[in-house]
């Protein structure tokens, strides 16, 4: 009994170094463990790097010409996110520009505007916005409500005939409030999007190079089978915890560039407390890793590795509640997405990272990326007991 | 040779070209069902248009009429639900940081008091902006129920002084802005990014497997046995090769368009016809860029993973989440390399804002290029197939 689990820990070892000699030679695996790790979130971080869209351009259509409408078009072409770009004569002309890029919005004052308003009337300002980009729409619409409550002010101001400064304060606003944006102060899309696209990033090139390691041995194999024909490759469990410790080892490196260096490099939101962190990517880590080898036993050639994973990447970004709220993700979705570790490893560090919160808060996670992990570990072990059976079979019947 | 021979030639690859789909299991599953799979996916992940009922919480500490009232009009807006209400900020904090709310209202102890007396109370909102399309959306929410609160008071005072409804709100409200969401008046975030990602994601497809399936005839040795059967002109034995390929991408592609714009019926004031020309510019485009790759590189695993980071970069460099114009400018020349960005810009300029085609001459013109792309390679390729040798 003894000598059979030192023969095991033996063997694990000579597994553990062939695995690390396999990936280090196949060029392959070599760019999707380390290259791609290293380069895409630089990539990634650079490309949202100026975080949010700023003077944004704008057409006037000015049919009014009173004061009040220029004083309307000087505070919008002040506001950090708008810019009047043109000035034009026609809605015509105006839908001409938005048709050629030139702008992505159009404000339209009637002739009647500031009329109206002396008349104490209600007058209107009409907003069209190019809905093709959300972040535009926005811009252009929380600016012209801003501007619009801004000018309101004054008007209400001006009406009241109040006496004092403070009387004049509360006519305007009854009930004040104020409006605190928590977690992603700045509302940067970059830091919106990367924390989530990080741990991605670590899964799928976890896959990749599991996967391509695997066809890479199966096609390298005299039966075209996954586990090489050598008297150490005996037993489950030695391969099974021998290839993942290599894997292991390399992919803490990478996660700690991956969710460490990279916020820091970029300015990111970096709430994250590095205990914590290391003991959420442990389990995450090691489910990724047994899910890619579960998952390899599939591979029948290097490159359908990458014809199976590369699309799922956008799928499990959407799945994990990033894009779309998770409370608004359909029920079967919702199941579904409870199959991947990247699921909760990227509800648990968008929530450690961004939002400050302790492993306490994200045990929910925890629990299951540890679940997942066991599952996937019995899975592995039952793909490669079948393995190692197909190939005990192909030897015998050689002999 | 005149025209029949080589359009027999042409015949004899696309016949062998289908025996190969057939016997490889892959190219059944990325090229039907997993497209197939993707245009759900998305259309049915998306399908309220904007997220609806998403929890907010509530901490009431003056628990009146009023804030009650508050409250209950927050809870009837479509976006939010009122999920729980808190014993301080602390807690609700704690609930955010734990996902289980994206926003909350806070109400201090003696608001309807200094309402009521006009002493200017002040609530605050306080929303999470981890995920940025819920924040948003409930900032919004949050902002219109504080503003509302203050108008309310406003109108009950002048109504009871005698003022009509007509003066009332012209003087809560002297300006009013009319908004025109012109094309997606329901703001639905379905059609804003279903018609971005499915595309994305089949042109994805279709650079791989162009890449897969002449890299594969190198790799299993068959590569002079294609050139034999084209009669060892390259262009011959590429465009049998790529034609049974576009008969099933451009199937897949208009199935697209006939569930989204057909049966969805997202808006597309360009027409059907401009529809489905992007289409085939994007199946096209998307295969000679395919092309291009492996005659670039002819190893499969280069071809293979420069392809599928390009694919992959094409969602961001897109603009259609993040604009390109926002972006450095280095990157904003970079991201005219990528056919997504071609397709995403003559979308948005001719099919969902109705456009004439001609506004966007330069996407066309470059979807065009990507096209015809192959042709600068075609010598590098058919001397790679019948020289070069399979490195893994």
């Amino acid at each position: 009994m003894l000598q059979r689990i030192n023969e095991g820990l033996h063997d694990m070892c000579h597994i553990w170094a062939e695995e690390m000699k396999n990936v280090v030679r196949d060029e392959g695996v070599l760019i999707f463990f380390v290259l791609v790790p290293l380069l895409y979130p630089i990539l990634y971080s650079w490309i949202y790097n100026n975080e949010v869209v700023r003077e944004v351009p704008v057409a006037v259509v000015d049919n009014s010409h009173s004061s009040m409408s220029r004083m309307f078009i000087r505070e919008f072409d002040a506001s950090p996110d708008t810019r009047v770009a043109y000035h034009c004569n026609s809605l015509d002309e105006a839908k001409d520009l938005v048709g050629r890029q030139a702008v992505h919005g159009v404000i339209y004052f009637p002739q009647d505007f500031q009329t109206r308003i002396n008349r104490m009337e209600q007058s209107h300002v009409s907003v069209y916005c190019d809905m093709s980009l959300m972040l535009t729409y926005k811009a252009i619409f929380q600016t012209a409500s801003s501007v619009a409550a801004n000018i309101n002010s004054k008007i209400q101001t001006s009406l009241s005939g109040n006496t004092t400064g403070r009387e004049d304060e509360i006519t305007i606003k009854p009930l004040d409030f104020d409006e605190i944006p928590m977690f992603n102060t700045t509302g940067g899309y970059g830091n919106f999007i990367l924390p989530g696209v990080l741990m991605l990033i670590i899964q799928q090139t976890l896959l990749l190079g599991i996967g391509l390691s695997a066809g890479t041995a199966r096609e390298k194999n005299k039966y075209k089978e996954l586990i090489p024909v050598s008297r150490h490759y005996n037993g489950i469990f030695r391969i099974v915890l021998g290839k993942s410790i290599c894997y292991f080892m390399i992919y803490s490196v990478i996660a700690a560039y991956v969710t460490l260096v990279i916020p820091r490099m970029f300015g990111f939101v970096s709430l994250v407390h590095a205990p914590d962190l290391v003991t959420f990517m442990l389990p995450y880590l090691l489910s990724c890793i047994f899910f890619g080898m579960m998952l390899s036993c599939l591979v029948r050639y290097r490159e359908n590795v990458i014809l199976l994973v590369v699309f799922s990447s956008i799928l499990f970004l959407f799945l994990s509640g990033m894009s779309w709220p998770s409370s608004n993700i359909p029920g079967t979705w919702k199941a579904v997405s409870w199959l991947f570790p990247s699921t909760f490893g990227i509800q648990g560090f968008v929530s450690m990272n961004t939002a400050g919160a302790r492993l306490g808060d994200i045990s929910l996670q925890y629990i299951c990326l540890w679940i997942q992990t066991v599952v996937f570990f019995i899975m592995t072990c039952a793909v490669y007991k079948f393995q190692i059976d197909r190939v005990k079979k192909l030897r015998s019947r050689e002999q | 040779m005149n025209a029949a021979e080589y359009i027999k030639r042409t015949m004899n690859v696309a016949a062998r070209e289908c025996g190969i789909l057939r016997s490889n299991m892959i190219y059944l599953f990325c090229m039907v069902v997993f497209p197939v799979v993707i245009i759900f996916f998305f259309t049915s992940l998306m399908n309220e248009g904007q997220p609806e009922d998403m929890p907010v919480g509530v901490v009431d500490m003056d628990n009146t009429a009023t804030t009650r009232s508050m409250t209950r009009k927050l809870d009837a807006f479509q976006n939010t639900r009122i999920t729980r209400h808190f014993n301080d900020i602390a807690e609700a904090r704690a609930a955010m940081q734990r996902n289980e709310i994206y926003a909350f209202l806070y109400f201090p102890a003696g608001t309807t008091d200094k309402l009521l007396s006009m002493r200017q109370p002040k609530i605050s909102i306080y929303y999470s902006n981890t995920s940025l399309t819920a924040g948003a959306l409930l900032g919004k929410d949050l902002k219109i129920i504080a503003t509302l609160g203050s108008a309310g008071v406003g109108s009950a005072q002048m109504s009871a002084k005698g003022y009509t409804e007509k003066q009332i709100t012209a003087f809560l409200q002297p300006i009013a802005i009319d908004l025109h969401t012109i094309q997606n008046p329901w703001i639905s975030y379905n059609i804003y990014l279903s018609t971005m990602l499915i595309p994305g994601c089949i042109m994805l497809f279709i650079f791989l497997i162009t890449v897969y399936s002449i890299g594969t005839e190198l790799k299993f040795g068959r590569s002079k046995e294609w050139l034999a059967a084209a009669g060892d002109n390259i262009y011959v034995a590429v465009a049998g090769k790529m034609l049974p390929q576009f008969i099933v991408f451009i199937t897949i592609m208009l199935a697209y368009i006939w569930y989204v714009f057909g049966i969805l019926d997202f808006p597309h004031p360009g027409g059907t016809w401009t529809m489905m020309l992007l289409g085939l510019l994007a199946v096209v485009s998307a295969q000679g860029f395919g092309i291009f790759m492996f005659g670039l590189m002819p190893s499969l695993r280069m071809s293979m993973s420069t392809c599928s980071l390009w694919a992959v970069i094409s969602f961001s460099l897109s603009g259609a989440a993040y604009p390109v114009f926002s972006m450095s400018p280095a990157i904003e020349a970079l991201a005219q390399l990528f056919p997504l960005r071609h397709y995403y810009m003559v979308y948005q300029i001719c099919v969902f804002n109705g456009f004439p085609l001609p506004y966007a001459w330069f996407n066309i013109a470059a979807m065009v290029g990507f096209a015809c792309l192959p042709v600068f390679i075609m010598r590098n390729l058919k001397r790679a197939m019948l020289k070069f040798v399979y490195i893994p």
